[in-house]
């Protein structure tokens, strides 16, 4: 069942005939989760913009969570979490009154606002006034908020952005979490480690077209080098080669060092995503 | 549900922010003026400063023909300092007038200069007729001038005969004029309660878009005229609290405050129905300010019909605070039209609706922008 469906998407902000997007299509699976990648200016937030009902569906025919966005109901915000890029609380709130009034504005069972003040790694902090609070921590905060509706659609603009390495770790494992949950998830984002990581498939959008769309797993597998580095130890001496994952030889000569020496260290030559992307779009992503 | 979650989410912003210390403040300080700068009464004394240019024995007629034309006439002798000099001068006055007699023109130039009054020097002409000199400050109108000539230098009979034959026919006995603070006051709410509450509105979502929360409340399952309906009642708690705080020490339990909320009521709903309009046409308040600054001018021209009754024209009729501060007036006159009042209430909630129903399809067109 697809959560999201989207044919022949068109939008231009000033109706003149120059799209921000043209031509879009793609299905999103329920319980998948969906890389949006591009550069800046791609057209990633004009999508995720319509889909959520923030900008008018112009041309096309889009459907979200069962509802067509042509008629976009409120019930459908229900089943919607929106995590947006540029932190968005209010400021004069404390945590956990700006958690506690989005809470009363759903038709739905919602969440603790403490828990998922705890969960987001923000602990002690419930009663802090959010202008007091770090951008990190607003973020954190935003991202907490998309979540208190318990959202089976879940829309997360560059989660992680601005976050220290281990606060990004945890939201990535939360995220991972709701979507073993059966949580469908759309990011958008231009981290390609982040969308390697956690995307079943991710679709490449530059100058408003979608270029390609694919598991992360597959593409690397077509764009990427069939080699294989290895680092073994030969006579106390440390030796470096290369081999064919292809060549019946080399196949050979591999699976004998890996018998016979100590491995220090051994990767596949496959390529990452943002090699892919500037590969089949000719475009870097900032 | 929602509806009330946001108002309690409003009024703790509000509560929070600088705007609504304003709109408590503001009309405190007014109050303030009104009680205790305003005097309930202008005092309409008027101030001559005389220099009887006249031989002793004809100025001491003068001075007891002054003295016996009236009872209450008081006479003492006071001292005068005007561009550094003090004067010795003789005090005659009545409840309506304070004749100064000096002694010297320069005294009368002197006295007339600095305190900003008329002065004039009487003297024998070659007939031995009294004529008058007059000092005045440049501004008085032609009328006046001619009505001081005739008044000291023409025949009073003729005038005083006028005058007596005057026939004075009140149109009512029902009308009983406000006092000066009672007169300030609905002129002082449509500046506070309304003007005000359009203007703070408008900050309120502008502060919203600022911070972003805007868009963040698109993608809840709230709609959006809840949205707009609970700052509308943050307003109108605001103006309620500011309208009452100047009203209730003035005029004590004399007026209707049953009509006096419903009109501060669906007058504020009107005026913050028409800030929200215009928030929904720009970013920020910096880019708004222009259109706010010329829609409160436009809205305060009646103002200077409502303290200069004699110009009225139509045009100035149709401008919504001209019947908002007419409604305020019936209210708090003794015998005022409450018809009036509740029709102007009536038609400020109808427009008020209308303008909402636009600002809401406004919004939802545009709340993530």
């Amino acid at each position: 069942m697809a959560m999201i469906k989207v044919e022949g998407l068109y939008h231009s902000y000033l109706r003149n005939g120059r799209y921000a997007i043209k031509d879009v299509n793609f299905e999103i699976e329920k319980g998948e989760i969906f890389g949006f990648l591009g550069p800046s200016g791609a057209g990633k937030s004009t999508t995720q913009g319509i889909l959520t009902g923030l900008l008018q569906l112009q041309k096309g025919n889009v459907t979200v969570a069962g509802y067509d966005i042509k008629k976009i109901s409120r019930k459908m915000f229900n089943k919607i979490g929106m995590s947006f890029e540029q932190s968005n609380v209010y400021s004069k709130m404390t945590a956990k009154e700006n958690l506690y009034f989005y809470s009363r504005l759903f038709d739905v069972k919602t969440r603790d606002p403490v828990e998922l003040i705890n969960l987001v790694g923000l602990s002690g902090k419930e009663n802090i006034k959010t202008g007091e609070f770090s951008k990190g921590m607003k973020h954190r905060l935003t991202f907490a908020r998309s979540m208190i509706n318990n959202p089976s659609m879940w829309f997360l603009d560059e989660p992680t952005t601005g976050l220290d390495p281990a606060i990004a770790a945890d939201i990535k494992d939360i995220i991972k979490e709701r979507n073993r949950k059966g949580v469908t998830v759309f990011l958008t984002t231009h981290n390609m480690f982040i969308a390697d990581e956690l995307c079943d498939r991710v679709g490449f959008i530059v100058d408003g077209e979608i270029k390609l769309i694919d598991s992360p797993k597959n593409l690397k597998l077509q764009y990427g080098k069939k080699l294989v580095d290895v680092e073994y130890t030969q006579n106390g001496k440390l030796k470096k080669e290369t081999f064919s994952t292809i060549k019946k030889e080399d196949k050979e000569a591999l699976k004998k060092i890996i018998a016979e020496r100590e491995i220090r260290t051994m990767h596949t030559k496959e390529a990452t995503l943002e090699e892919i992307f500037i590969k089949v779009t000719g475009r870097g992503l900032t | 549900m929602k509806l009330l979650s946001s108002f309690k989410k409003e009024l703790i912003l509000a509560s929070r922010s600088f705007y609504f210390y304003v709109e408590v403040i503001f009309p405190l300080v007014i109050l303030a003026i009104l009680l205790f700068a305003v005097p309930k009464e202008i005092n309409t004394t008027s101030t001559q400063y005389i220099y009887l240019d006249l031989p002793k024995e004809v100025k001491e007629i003068y001075i007891d023909t002054m003295l016996e034309s009236a009872t209450g006439i008081e006479s003492e002798e006071v001292e005068l300092e005007a561009e550094g000099k003090t004067y010795d001068v003789q005090l005659i006055a009545t409840d309506e007038e304070k004749f100064y007699i000096v002694e010297s023109e320069e005294a009368v130039r002197s006295l007339a200069y600095s305190e900003q009054n008329v002065g004039a020097v009487i003297e024998l002409d070659e007939n031995n007729q009294l004529y008058c000199r007059y000092y005045l400050q440049g501004y008085e109108s032609t009328r006046l001038k001619n009505l001081l000539s005739i008044v000291f230098n023409e025949d009073m009979s003729v005038l005083e005969e006028r005058i007596e034959n005057q026939e004075v026919r009140p149109l009512t006995t029902d009308y009983e004029p406000l006092n000066n603070r009672e007169n300030a006051i609905p002129p002082i709410i449509a500046l506070s309660s309304c003007l005000m509450g359009m203007f703070i509105m408008a900050s309120y979502v502008f502060l919203d878009k600022t911070e972003g929360v805007i868009k963040a409340y698109a993608v809840t399952a709230s709609p959006v005229w809840q949205y707009l309906m609970s700052k509308i009642f943050v307003v109108l708690v605001t103006s309620v609290v500011s309208g009452l705080i100047i009203v209730m020490p003035i005029m004590g339990f004399k007026i209707n405050y049953g009509l006096l909320l419903l009109l501060l009521l669906t007058t504020s709903f009107f005026a913050s129905s028409l800030g929200l309009l215009i928030a929904s046409f720009y970013d920020n308040l910096a880019k708004a300010f222009g259109a706010i600054y010329l829609l409160i001018i436009l809205l305060m021209v009646p103002a200077i019909a409502y303290f200069i009754p004699g110009w009225d024209p139509f045009w100035i009729k149709i401008i919504p605070t001209y019947p908002l501060m007419q409604g305020f007036k019936e209210i708090i006159l003794p015998k005022g039209d409450i018809a009036y009042s509740l029709i102007t209430s009536a038609g400020f909630l109808a427009g008020g609706i209308l303008i909402f129903a636009f600002t809401n399809f406004r919004f939802k067109k545009t709340l993530s922008i």
